[in-house]
């Protein structure tokens, strides 16, 4: 990563504040705006820091720079947004937008989002993106004017071309079936991860039950007493432990989540090739088509029904010379049709060879990153077997001067 | 998920007659100083018994007690040995279960050592069931009232809900015969009742029980006569504190059952979840290719830990609650002894009273207000040593059971640690250092 954005300038996404403002439609609307401080990175130390910039920003304009930049680079695998709304909730955390400890963890996402844009080769080079880092007042307008929302492809086009194209890459076929799979396994992941973290929860906090008892007990014990306190002393640190553990592995849920949504990403680009693809195959169709209609206009011969056959046999031939003028006329459209056919072919060559360089790309950071959460994962088990072993240690300890 | 219950082999119909001689057997010739049998022996934890061979390849029949020579070695009791010369000891072991046309039940072996003049010979081996052990305590709680008679485990068990012929149910009620044996025995004055030598010795218990004239002690038989009419006026200080303990003490301890049972349930609801958990890892390795081993060790990483938590919720069940739930028992038949001692000091003072009224110039206190006296003090007297000997057990006994607990626990923990520690150099590993 020579020259991303990353190396020169730190980005973070420091605070969140709560907000009220009217919206679109005039009514108001209670929201949290993030603020993106930015410094440039001193490459000497001279003992004295540049500046930081900040900036305020909500989730929906980060929304519209991703929209952006899936619309203007659709052979990159762009970053995914945090989710929007708190989902595989286990009992204990709020799924509301507003809980506090979501919008921490969204803090920590959108952060995620404009390092990982701000380390691509490709796209920390946007000035659209480094815009959104520097540019209050006026950003929106600025996006919009790019004009990306007429570039961007129908949901409707996009599902007709899955369906219907013949040839695409087989690489693309096999990594959007792999995407789908991805997206799958990491839900169930999730979704069993957070009634494992419900049930752990409840086995802990009823240990704290024989803090209570064993305090009660100690006070009809002569010599057995100190001993049955202390140890109940334990059973509420244990019971109070699992707080902590559980919060550390929501970074790790949050790590996964990640992933999960940059399956959806990748699905994109699939789905891009395959829109280009049909695309072609459709020009290339097109192309035989009206070739097939030029030479049966030149030949005579009917080689198709038509229409038009059908007519003129009814209703008589053409002239020669309004047969020589649609000749003329396809033989246009039939050289037109063959440039275009040339641009898109190589278009979509362009497009496979691009996108699967960042596709290798992001194999490997996903490799990566999913092994080092793995490990963070087993860390936190590790430490948690570890506690637990200390604080029975402990009790036992207790029990043994009874 | 570890298989069900286990059902016994089954040893066939067999009268107690038929069971040999401990002295007649050859074992103790064919077993040489050489081989001492361990422990585990004694406290056998599956039915099927170890192979035990001599160094010449001959197998040992095991079905019989060792001879007197390894005694010392093979028996482990309780720490709390205080120096004591014992002199009778006591084992219950190798659970049988006898298929009869009329029913089915299980014996267990009953074997005593000993080296007291009140018993014939210095070793026994019976077969007794639940049966016998009941009628025993039962005797027991009519010839020696004025004493703590440990508990039995519970006699009724709801059928079909828990298998009472199942490996773990035997087992543990095994070991709560076995404690109730020992406890009797090491008492001072129950280990030499009269009851308890028959129990202990007799090849057919049945013809005796039968008899049901056993000789009462003295004390049995006048304080079997005390009805119930009396009603105490007050209990003397140190008995209301006895009574109060005991309140507390059951209600403490059904409190900690019901936490016990409470977090068993939980753990195992968390381990349906793991269940699942483990193999999604799993699924998605076979997506991979270079996540593909550090995904597989998570899976089986998460599959150790669920066995690990299987054996701790096992534990708990068969080895901390049926003790717990002893002491409440214990508990109940202690107040129960409390409120027979009332009765005995109720009778005395209201005889007291009816000769005060009488105002008769009777020179000497008429011989049953003395006799009833006497109750009152030798009750008193028994109970206090009782529950002396009974705190300084109880003391013991949760100490132990408490400390097993903390155990079962860091040994659950331990073995999670170590899946997850084992896996973290597999998650490391870098492609092309393989």
């Amino acid at each position: 990563m020579e020259d991303c954005l990353a190396k020169k300038m730190e980005i973070t996404v420091s605070e969140a504040e709560k907000r009220t403002g009217r919206n679109a439609m005039n009514m108001q609307e209670t929201y949290t705006a993030y603020l993106i401080e930015t410094r440039a990175v001193e490459t000497q130390s001279e003992g004295q820091c540049a500046p930081v910039d900040s900036l305020w920003r909500r989730y929906s304009e980060f929304e519209l720079l991703r929209s952006y930049l899936s619309v203007t680079y659709p052979h990159i695998v762009v970053p995914p947004l945090p989710e929007k709304r708190a989902d595989f909730v286990w009992h204990k955390l709020s799924a509301d937008n507003m809980d506090p400890d979501f919008v921490e963890r969204r803090r920590i996402g959108l952060e995620n989002f404009l390092l990982r844009v701000a380390s691509h080769p490709v796209l920390c080079q946007d000035k659209i993106f480094y815009s959104f880092l520097t540019q209050e007042a006026g950003w929106k307008e600025v996006v919009n004017e790019t004009g990306f929302q007429l570039k961007a492809d129908s949901r409707l086009k996009a599902l007709n071309a899955t369906f219907r194209v013949k040839n695409p890459d087989k690489r693309f076929t096999e990594l959007k079936h792999y995407s789908d799979e991805l997206q799958s396994v990491i839900s169930h992941l999730l979704r069993v991860r957070a009634r494992v973290a419900d049930r752990l929860y409840g086995v802990y906090k009823v240990h704290g039950n024989y803090g209570r008892v064993f305090s009660e007990w100690s006070a009809i014990e002569k010599e057995m007493g100190d001993g049955l306190q202390s140890a109940g002393h334990h059973m509420d640190v244990y019971a109070a432990s699992i707080d902590d553990i559980l919060e550390e592995e929501e970074h790790y849920a949050d790590q996964l989540k990640e992933y999960l949504f940059y399956a959806e990403a990748l699905r994109a680009v699939c789905r891009k090739h395959e829109l280009m693809q049909y695309d072609l195959e459709m020009a290339a169709q097109d192309l035989t088509t009206k070739k097939q209609q030029c030479e049966e206009l030149a030949t005579g011969t009917v080689r198709t029904f038509s229409l038009k056959g059908m007519t003129s046999k009814l209703f008589g031939q053409e002239t020669p010379e309004q047969r020589e003028a649609k000749i003329k006329v396809l033989e246009e459209q039939i050289q037109e049709g063959e440039e275009q056919l040339k641009s898109k072919n190589l278009e979509g060559r362009d497009f496979v060879k691009s996108a699967w360089a960042d596709i290798e790309r992001f194999k490997e950071q996903k490799n990566h990153d999913l092994k080092e959460a793995l490990i963070s994962y087993a860390v936190m088990q590790i430490s948690m077997c570890k506690k637990g072993i200390q604080v029975w240690t402990n009790a036992k300890e207790c029990f043994s001067k009874m | 998920a570890a298989g069900g219950p286990k059902p016994l082999p089954s040893s066939g119909p067999k009268s107690l007659r038929e069971m040999p001689h401990p002295l007649a057997t050859t074992s103790s010739e064919e077993m040489g100083p050489a081989l001492t049998p361990s422990p585990d022996l004694l406290l056998p934890r599956s039915i099927a018994d170890k192979d035990l061979s001599l160094p010449n390849g001959t197998p040992v029949d095991t079905s019989s007690p060792a001879s007197s020579s390894s005694l010392l070695n093979r028996l482990q009791l309780d720490d709390d040995f205080d120096g004591e010369t014992r002199d009778l000891f006591v084992t219950v072991d190798d659970p049988k279960k006898h298929v009869c046309t009329m029913e089915t039940y299980i014996t267990y072996r009953v074997t005593t050592k000993t080296t007291r003049a009140e018993f014939d010979l210095p070793e026994y081996s019976v077969r007794r069931r639940y049966q016998d052990f009941d009628w025993l305590r039962n005797k027991l709680e009519e010839s020696q009232p004025t004493h703590l008679i440990p508990p039995l485990p519970e006699k009724f068990v709801v059928k079909g809900v828990v298998d009472r012929f199942s490996e773990e149910f035997v087992e543990t009620r095994r070991k709560a015969l076995d404690k109730f044996l020992k406890r009797i025995t090491d008492h001072p004055v129950l280990s030499f009742n009269e009851h308890f030598n028959v129990f202990l010795t007799a090849k057919d218990l049945n013809a005796y029980k039968k008899q049901g004239m056993a000789l009462l002690s003295k004390m049995g038989e006048s304080v079997k006569y005390v009805t119930g009419g009396y009603k105490l006026r007050s209990r003397p200080l140190e008995f209301a504190a006895i009574g109060e303990y005991l309140d507390t003490f059951s209600l403490k301890l059904g409190t900690i059952d019901r936490i016990a049972q409470r977090i068993i349930k939980e753990q195992l609801e968390y381990l349906v979840e793991l269940r699942e958990y483990g193999p999604v890892y799993s699924t998605w390795g076979g997506l991979e290719v270079e996540l593909s081993e550090p995904l597989e060790g998570v899976s089986a990483c998460i599959g150790n830990c669920c066995t690990a938590l299987e054996e701790l919720s096992e534990e708990m069940t068969e080895d901390f609650l049926p003790v717990l739930r002893e002491y409440i028992l214990y508990s109940e038949s202690m107040k129960n002894v409390l409120k027979k001692r009332d009765q005995v000091q109720a009778e005395y003072e209201a005889k007291l009273e009816a000769v005060a009224l009488k105002k008769e110039d009777r020179p000497k206190v008429p011989t049953d207000v003395e006799k009833c006296q006497d109750r009152v003090e030798c009750f008193n007297a028994d109970l206090k040593a009782d529950m002396e000997r009974w705190q300084n057990n109880k003391r013991q006994d949760f100490r132990q059971l408490l400390m097993g607990m903390a155990d079962k626990n860091i040994q659950y923990y331990e073995k999670c640690l170590t899946a997850w520690e084992s896996i973290i150099p597999l998650l490391q590993d870098k492609p092309e250092t393989k």
